[in-house]
């Protein structure tokens, strides 16, 4: 028979990485240093491709002019109102959807052809029905929100304990309040994380929709420079995106930190 | 081992990409040019003078590009995917010929006193509103594709010509030259520039007023003929025998669409009814209506396809003091007038 | 107590589609007394307690309640659940609160809850949330809850069986002291045996399905005299034993039959 001596070997281990916020600071930063160290140096071509410091001196005057504040208020009112008005209706309906025999199945089916249409396409059609202002704006980026928030609500109700809402009907709640203080809260959770998906949506939707008829918003000022091949600002406009949605998705963070306490 | 397996099917898929895309490659004669343009019937003295085998006669191996906006096709010059373009004059152009790289060799498109390209277009509600002349236009929204855009130009010239600020009006981006006609004619926008066969049809239809061809009011250079400049340093001869092949295009061009009566108006005979398979063999292919679509659609080109240096001059001039155009290269240093004349 | 709830079943039977699991049940539920509902394993001893709280329509047969409600009771007939079903994202003082909202005023809400709380001994962790809390503690949440709404008759679906054996004993204790302190009508659903002669003063023994009463033994002891272990108590523990033990070693073979409140 053969022996087995000796300490046992360690087999366990590994499989868990960990996140370090430091680490990923230092790889953008250090991405950006390693950018500006080769185009001074002359190993990219600043020709078509300006360093981080011409960005940065593109936003310096974006800023100082005033015309950043232009942009990105005209922006920003555009994404909040529009992601609210998907958000709403997407979150009523999700509900109605994960609730109601009657809407499922014909909600669903609406919801299942027209979330894969890109909205982008969509934009001449808006244009006629809202007009090229604000409306055509506002639904390109609502419907954009609406779909997959329909969807991320829908689950998340469906993933709603069964046996709390008896346990509400047991005590005799009513459905509305079994609706607003079990299937909602207990659906919070996949509507947050829908958030973050929609927040996006809406950001690269912002793009699109100020493509018609927008004299400002950061979409609107993207696509002029790349039009004027003005790669500075094109780049500092991209910047600028970006790092909305940095922010946009911190305080999602914040927001599900907040409501999610319980878990 | 499906992962090993995996990576030997990749491997034999890209080797075959790669040996399909080899084989497929042409072999590059000595004379080989790529032009690149719109499919639009603005480059027709080019379909005439390929059609004609004018460049073949240049010992030329011309092959056309087609592209689907203007912008792109200077882009696709730096990248190296044309050898020429004939393109729109535009802001983007411009800070692209900015960096050194790109240079105007010839004359293309002219809007000409006199010759119906694009019209000033005004919807009925603006028009029933008031909006009866070009001098009222500030306070009304315009319709342009993109900032920088020739129609942006245009619409900055006619508020210099008319001696308004181009900032009393609301321009419009709307991206694409399609859109800034439906929404005139949906009332979307209070006017917009449309060229003389959209807009003409759109008048007779009453679905909008024409207040006015820019020609009359802002002649100008709308677009040209431009190329790399280490096109002109190396293969300035090459460039030469295009040129020449090009003029006699122009040539024939002007005979068959440009000649005017005493009254103005232009003379249709069997020189046109001769030149229009040649450009139906790129536009318009198999359209029973193309002969009528070509005639009301052709567009003025100078004598021999000459630049209109002085404009292009004040063009880019425009540009930079609406803040479009970065950069304070000599607007002659983007010029190269060796190749075709001047006007 | 005189006063009280009766709840009176007549030839009650149930089928989940062609399958019967209840078969002529005719029983009574006595005011003040805990009648506990013992069987094998799928013999319908949840669906019966379903059917006897109105959460379950019976195929046939009907169930009556009889007896007075005492004025100041909120939801007559009130659950226990095996899984607790309380609201994660609600603390302890929350999840007994919202079986109140919008029945009492704010300040009557909070004596109720503090007092329910001090009877349960979760006073401490009246802002705990329930995933801090062991499964015995969670358990006294949901007794606190059905306390709270001043039941007349309580329905208890094997409050104890996600409980470890210590954790048990405990509460079997506790749930005998405030049973018989809160003279509610009593039904206990649950297939351990112990259990049912602690707590019971009528257990009724089911067949394997479809569910009949097979036996209804008494034990009329007060509930403050009994104590686990006691000889009496045991013997009679057997005897149930032996009464259904063939019926759940046939049980066991057919596989066990999903019928449960929560499920």
């Amino acid at each position: 028979m053969p022996r087995l001596d000796g300490p046992v070997p360690f087999r366990g281990g590994g499989f868990a990485p960990q996140s370090r916020a430091w680490a990923a600071a230092a790889t953008l930063l250090g991405l950006i240093a390693l950018w500006q160290a080769a185009a001074s140096a002359g190993a990219i071509p600043t020709l078509f491709l300006p360093p981080p410091a011409a960005i940065a001196r593109a936003l310096w005057h974006l800023t100082v002019s005033g015309e950043l504040w232009k942009h990105l208020s005209a922006s920003l009112s555009r994404l909040a109102v529009g992601w609210v008005l998907g958000t709403v209706f997407g979150i009523l309906t999700g509900i109605a959807v994960g609730l109601s025999s009657a809407l499922r199945s014909p909600a669903m089916a609406v919801v299942s052809a027209l979330f894969p249409i890109p909205k982008i396409a969509l934009v001449p059609l808006f244009i006629i029905w809202f007009g090229i202002g604000e409306g055509s704006k506002l639904a390109t980026l609502g419907f954009g929100v609406f779909f997959p928030t329909v969807i991320a609500t829908a689950g998340g109700v469906d993933n709603v304990s069964r046996g709390l809402i008896r346990m509400g009907q047991s005590f005799g709640l009513s459905t509305w309040e079994i609706t607003r203080k079990i299937v909602l809260p207990g659906a919070l959770p996949a509507i947050l994380s829908g958030f973050r998906v929609t927040s996006s949506i809406a950001i690269v939707l912002l793009v699109a929709a100020e493509m018609i008829g927008a004299d400002r918003g950061i979409g609107a000022f993207v696509l002029s420079a790349g039009n004027l091949y003005d790669t500075d600002n094109l780049l500092a406009g991209i910047v600028l995106l970006s790092a909305l949605g940095l922010t946009v998705a911190w305080l999602i963070g914040l927001a599900e930190r907040a409501l999610l306490r319980w878990r | 081992m499906p992962v090993r397996r995996l990576l030997a099917l990749m491997t034999a898929f890209l080797t075959t990409t790669l040996t399909v895309m080899a084989l497929a490659s042409p072999t590059h004669a000595a004379d080989t040019l790529r032009l690149g343009l719109l499919r639009t019937l603005s480059p027709a003295p080019f379909y005439i003078a390929q059609e004609r085998g004018y460049f073949r006669d240049q010992g030329i191996d011309l092959s056309f590009t087609f592209f689907q906006a203007a912008q792109p096709i200077a882009a696709a010059a730096v990248a190296g995917d044309i050898d020429v373009g004939v393109t729109a004059l535009t802001g983007g152009f411009f800070n692209l010929a900015e960096k050194g790289t790109l240079k105007v060799i010839g004359g293309a498109l002219h809007e000409e006193k006199g010759y119906q390209g694009s019209a000033i277009l005004v919807s009925k509600a603006a028009y029933a509103a008031g909006l009866t002349s070009l001098d009222k236009l500030p306070g009304h929204s315009v319709a342009i594709t993109q900032y920088g855009s020739s129609f942006h130009y245009m619409i900055g010239r006619i508020a210099e010509a008319k001696g308004f600020d181009i900032k009393t009006v609301t321009l419009r981006p709307v991206q694409q030259i399609a859109n800034m006609v439906a929404a005139v004619g949906s009332g979307q926008v209070d006017a917009t520039i449309a060229i003389a066969s959209q807009a003409k049809p759109m008048e007779a239809a009453g679905q909008a007023h024409i207040l006015g061809w820019a020609g009359d009011i802002v002649p100008y250079q709308i677009t040209a003929l431009f190329t790399t400049t280490a096109m002109t340093t190396q293969k300035p001869d090459l460039l030469h025998r295009f040129a020449k092949a090009y003029q006699r295009g122009v040539a024939d061009y002007r005979h068959a669409f440009l000649r005017l009566d005493a009254q103005g108006n232009p003379i249709v005979d069997s020189a046109a009814d001769a030149a229009i398979p040649a450009i139906t063999a790129y536009v318009f292919t198999g359209d029973p209506d193309a002969r009528a679509k070509i005639l009301q659609g052709v567009g003025y080109y100078d004598e021999g396809g000459a630049l209109d240096v002085a404009d292009v001059t004040e063009q880019i001039k425009w540009f930079r003091a609406q803040g479009l155009v970065k950069g304070d290269m000599d607007p002659a240093s983007m010029i190269d007038t060796r190749f075709l004349p001047t006007r | 107590m005189t006063a009280g709830l009766r709840l009176v079943l007549d030839k009650v039977g149930h089928a989940y589609d062609d399958m019967t699991v209840l078969d002529d049940i005719s029983l009574t539920a006595e005011p003040g007394r805990v009648t506990v509902l013992v069987g094998p394993s799928g013999c319908g001893k949840s669906t019966l307690l379903g059917i006897m709280g109105g959460m379950l329509a019976p195929t046939t047969g009907t169930v009556c309640c009889q007896g007075e409600v005492a004025p100041d009771c909120l939801n007559p007939l009130t659950y226990v659940f095996q899984d607790f079903a309380l609201l994660p994202w609600r603390s302890v003082a929350g999840n007994v609160a919202l079986v109140l909202e919008g029945r009492l005023s704010r300040a009557e809400r909070a004596d109720r809850v503090r007092e329910v709380l001090a009877l349960t001994g979760l006073t401490a962790f009246a802002d705990a949330w329930p995933r801090q809390l062991s499964g015995g503690m969670r358990q006294r949440v949901g007794i606190a809850r059905a306390l709270a709404v001043r039941p007349a008759c309580l329905l208890m679906d094997e409050p104890l069986s996600a409980l470890d054996a210590q954790t048990r004993a405990l509460l079997l204790d506790d749930f005998a002291a405030l049973i018989e302190r809160s003279g509610t009508t009593t039904v206990y659903v649950t297939h351990n045996l112990a259990e049912a002669v602690r707590l019971g003063h009528r257990i009724v023994v089911l067949s394997r399905r479809p569910g009949r009463i097979r036996e209804i033994v008494s034990i009329d002891r007060p509930l403050s005299d009994r104590r686990a272990g006691d000889a009496d108590l045991a013997a009679m523990e057997a005897a149930l034993w032996d009464m259904i033990r063939d019926d759940a070693a046939a049980a066991e073979r057919d596989g066990p039959v999903s019928g449960h409140v929560s499920a």
